[in-house]
């Protein structure tokens, strides 16, 4: 005789399957070279998805949304218009001039 | 899932039945899909011995649940048979009109053998 289990066929205490629990890596995004930094040309500045930092001065937005420079130079990060921000990268003489 | 494979012999004699699975679907002690199998599944094998009065063989897994293996053997008494095939076919019936209506939860298969 079987005893009348009505969770017989039911996974046990805690014994419940979830189907969440899964998650991407991180994709390391943000600043790649600070402030005041000397850059060569073509070095990633900043990653992002969207414009969350604009192009500014001699730097290039790639098609994932990465800014990197298009000169050798000294990076700068500025404000653009009242509330957005932008990049930019000025070759080392003009930046001893800013 | 639950899946259900029950066996029929040559004279479409259901000769056994065997009941795998977890439904999942709900947590432990709302899940009515594992309620309902386990209520027409456990009341048939019970039947079997207290009403058609043959002895099934019957494996399970009391600890962990999700497996009940029932292997029905013919009686030399013609009455008990008829009894014992009714319950195994009602049984039959009732867990493929579940598994019609709780297809995501569980799956029946009926083999010739």
């Amino acid at each position: 005789m079987l005893k009348m289990n009505l969770q017989f066929f039911s996974h046990h205490k805690g014994g419940g399957s979830t189907s969440n629990g899964r998650d991407s890596a991180g994709r390391r995004l943000g600043t790649k070279a600070a402030d005041g930094s000397v850059v060569t040309s073509g070095s990633i500045l900043y990653r992002q998805r969207g414009t969350h930092i604009y192009p500014g001065v001699n730097v290039a937005r790639g098609n994932d949304d990465t800014l990197f420079s298009k000169v050798n130079g000294v990076v700068r990060f500025e404000r653009k218009g009242r509330d957005k921000r932008q990049v930019s990268v000025y070759p080392v003489a003009e930046a001893a001039a800013k | 899932m639950i899946k259900a494979v029950f066996v029929h012999n040559n004279s479409n004699r259901v000769s056994g039945f065997e009941i795998t699975g977890h439904a999942d679907s709900g947590p432990y002690g709302m899940d009515i899909v594992c309620a309902a199998v386990s209520a027409l599944s456990i009341a048939t094998v019970n039947g079997l011995t207290r009403v058609a009065k043959i002895e099934p063989k019957v494996e399970s897994d009391d600890e962990n649940g999700g497996l009940l293996k029932v292997q029905i053997p013919v009686d030399s008494d013609s009455q008990k048979n008829l009894v014992a095939n009714a319950l195994a076919q009602s049984l039959e019936d009732g867990l493929s009109d579940v598994a019609l209506n709780y297809k995501s939860f569980m799956k029946l298969e009926i083999t010739e053998k």
